[in-house]
């Protein structure tokens, strides 16, 4: 099992597959399911003898991941409504743009997906490179890249194994695959603190490049982690997939309607999941993407489980991109501005709006900013809005649960891969 | 950036607006509902990807003044700017195209909800109300959605007084 392929584009075969088009976009016709439940539905419009029970899961919650507080209202096991509430986590990151320069920025954003900071850096600072009008030399462009998928394993890694612990340990007995996971993910931890002397928040990316350039030797040290983690998703595929306990609790729970989840703006691996073959990276290429092929997997089953094959065929994916790119790194400067050292040196003197976005593990990340028309706070944004994919997610919630019992709530949410941080900003 | 050609058209033929380059069409908060139906449901823009406010404090009225050579410039009053954009997903004959479009809504108005055309601007629509003070009419359920229900304000206006102490207790 050595050797990069390229992840298949579907793991079950589309023979049986009915589809149609719905607004030009082909999904799959079993998954479409209206009418969808009422997120508002009044619960005294319920059964009036049924006994309600309201549960608060959450904020404090193993399984939410983060402080996230759904309000369930069950009849007997069964969920009848739920009501999310948010906000546990706001910080503001938004009213802090507002008083912070444009260099200032990258280390707020960081705090905001804190499982790939380096998403959030990346998307910011396209936005602020187009509201400026600035270059991106070449090699900058492939490390940002390199980073990115690189980043975007890490993240499924995680992803997984949390993912294992939602389901009670199912995979493998107690917190088997969540080691496992995790013992990889310091691989790609060591492999960004070579790079940027941090492990978490980097604050590598800035308006025009990047701040630290590859050190000697990284490359190939980079391709060898890779290489042994292509073989680990072997593993884990092996190890969970024909795992009755994980299939027992995944497949079938959760079904994601393709046209409520695009009508959400839910996109990433949740909608292909579901069928729907999108990907920004392939579609709106940015950085280093205009010169790779990309596969981009997809499932038609909807379900937590074909999330669980996307992700993880994607993470093989992502290895192959970033160990293709890692052989031509061009040579150059890393980054089209001069070395920014004052606070202010980065400045946008008209008031246009303008949005950025990228692809990140949870979907599309983007940003909206608008410059600053006064001339003393031309260095400053005028509003910045971070567009959360995760957020985004989580309005799924009152459509998914009612009629799911708490057990595979809890699983569904898992599988949506919410991060509170960016969310809640 | 350049816009679809078919939605450049819908916007200048049938409804007389005007494209911006950046900010794409600004439409009056009276065709809104129409503008955003017929970009839906006929130019396939299924997929939602923000609603965003953007609070322009009152400019005061200049007075000509010879002496210093100023000119008169007209006041604006206190508003925000509702950005909203779409996007069509990428399909096997078309690229996935963006676009864009933004009414102004004068302090104290309220701006149409597009929450029942697209359901992910519900909770988008409460941030911004949370945050920068735009109210949504016809919105199923406008609540705050970040800040604490009792919060004073709202933090994302340019006037809003950030110094000031706000004790988790009352």
């Amino acid at each position: 099992m050595s050797g990069l392929e390229s992840a298949p584009a579907a793991v079950t075969p589309d023979d049986n597959v009915q589809w149609t088009t719905v607004g030009g976009v082909r999904v799959p016709v079993e998954l479409i399911t209206p009418p969808w439940p009422d997120p508002y539905l009044d619960i005294e419009d319920y059964d009036p003898d049924a006994d309600l029970m309201v549960l608060n899961m959450g904020p404090q919650h193993p399984s939410t991941h983060g402080v996230l507080r759904v309000k369930l209202f069950l009849d007997g096991e069964i969920c009848v409504k739920c009501v999310p509430y948010l906000g546990y986590l706001h910080r503001g990151v938004e009213k802090l743009c507002e008083k912070l320069s444009y260099v200032q920025i990258t280390p707020i954003v960081d705090k905001n997906d804190y499982v790939s900071p380096m998403m959030n850096e990346l998307a910011i600072n396209m936005a602020f490179e187009k509201l400026i009008e600035a270059e991106v030399p070449r090699r900058s462009q492939y490390i940002r890249t390199i980073c990115a998928e690189i980043q975007r394993v890490g993240s499924h890694l995680l992803w997984l194994g949390t993912f294992g612990l939602d389901m009670g340990g199912a995979i493998g007995g107690g917190g088997s695959i969540f080691m496992h996971t995790f013992r990889e993910r310091e691989l790609l931890l060591d492999l960004f603190e070579d790079l940027t002397g941090c492990r978490f928040h980097y604050n590598t990316h800035t308006v025009g490049g990047n701040r630290h350039d590859i050190p000697a030797g990284w490359a190939a040290k980079a391709t060898k982690v890779l290489a042994e983690l292509n073989a680990r998703c072997f593993e884990y595929e092996q190890f969970v997939r024909e795992n009755e306990i994980f299939r027992a609790r995944t497949v079938g729970v959760g079904v994601v309607d393709p046209v409520l989840a695009m009508e959400l703006g839910i996109s990433g691996p949740i909608l292909r999941a579901s069928g729907v073959d999108v990907d920004l990276r392939r579609d709106q290429p940015y950085a280093a993407y205009g010169e790779i092929d990309i596969n981009v997997p997809t499932e038609t089953a909807g379900d937590c489980f074909a999330r669980y094959l996307v992700r993880v065929a994607e993470m093989r994916e992502s290895i192959r991109i970033a160990t293709e790119l890692l052989k031509g790194i061009p040579e150059g400067p890393i980054g089209s501005l001069k070395p920014v050292k004052l606070a202010g040196a980065v400045k946008a003197k008209h008031g246009k709006a303008v949005y950025a976005a990228i692809e990140s593990p949870r979907g599309e990340l983007g940003t909206f900013v608008v410059g600053n028309t006064e001339r003393r706070q031309a260095a400053i944004p005028y509003r910045c809005k971070i567009r959360s994919p995760s957020m985004h997610a989580l309005q799924l919630l009152p459509y998914l649960c009612p009629g799911n019992n708490l057990s595979d709530i809890i699983v569904a949410l898992g599988s949506l891969d919410p991060i509170m941080g960016e969310v809640d900003r | 950036m350049t816009w679809p050609i078919d939605a450049e058209k819908l916007c200048t033929e049938r409804f007389g607006l005007e494209l911006c380059e950046t900010e794409g069409a600004g439409v009056d908060r009276t065709q809104l509902i129409e503008l955003a139906t017929a970009l839906k449901n006929e130019l396939e823009f299924g997929f939602f990807v923000y609603v965003v406010s953007v609070h322009y404090p009152a400019v005061e009225p200049i007075e000509a003044d010879e002496e210093k050579g100023t000119e008169a410039a007209p006041g604006i009053p206190d508003r925000t700017v509702v950005h909203y954009r779409l996007r069509r997903l990428a399909t096997d004959d078309r690229p996935t195209e963006c676009f864009a479009f933004f009414t102004v809504v004068p302090t104290g108005e309220s701006c149409p909800s597009v929450s029942s055309i697209w359901a992910g601007a519900d909770w988008q629509e409460r941030e911004q109300f949370d945050l920068v003070g735009t109210v949504f009419a016809d919105h199923p359920d406008l609540r705050r959605i970040m800040m604490p229900e009792d919060w004073p304000g709202h933090p994302l206006r340019r006037d809003y007084a950030i110094d000031t102490q706000h004790f988790p207790w009352r």
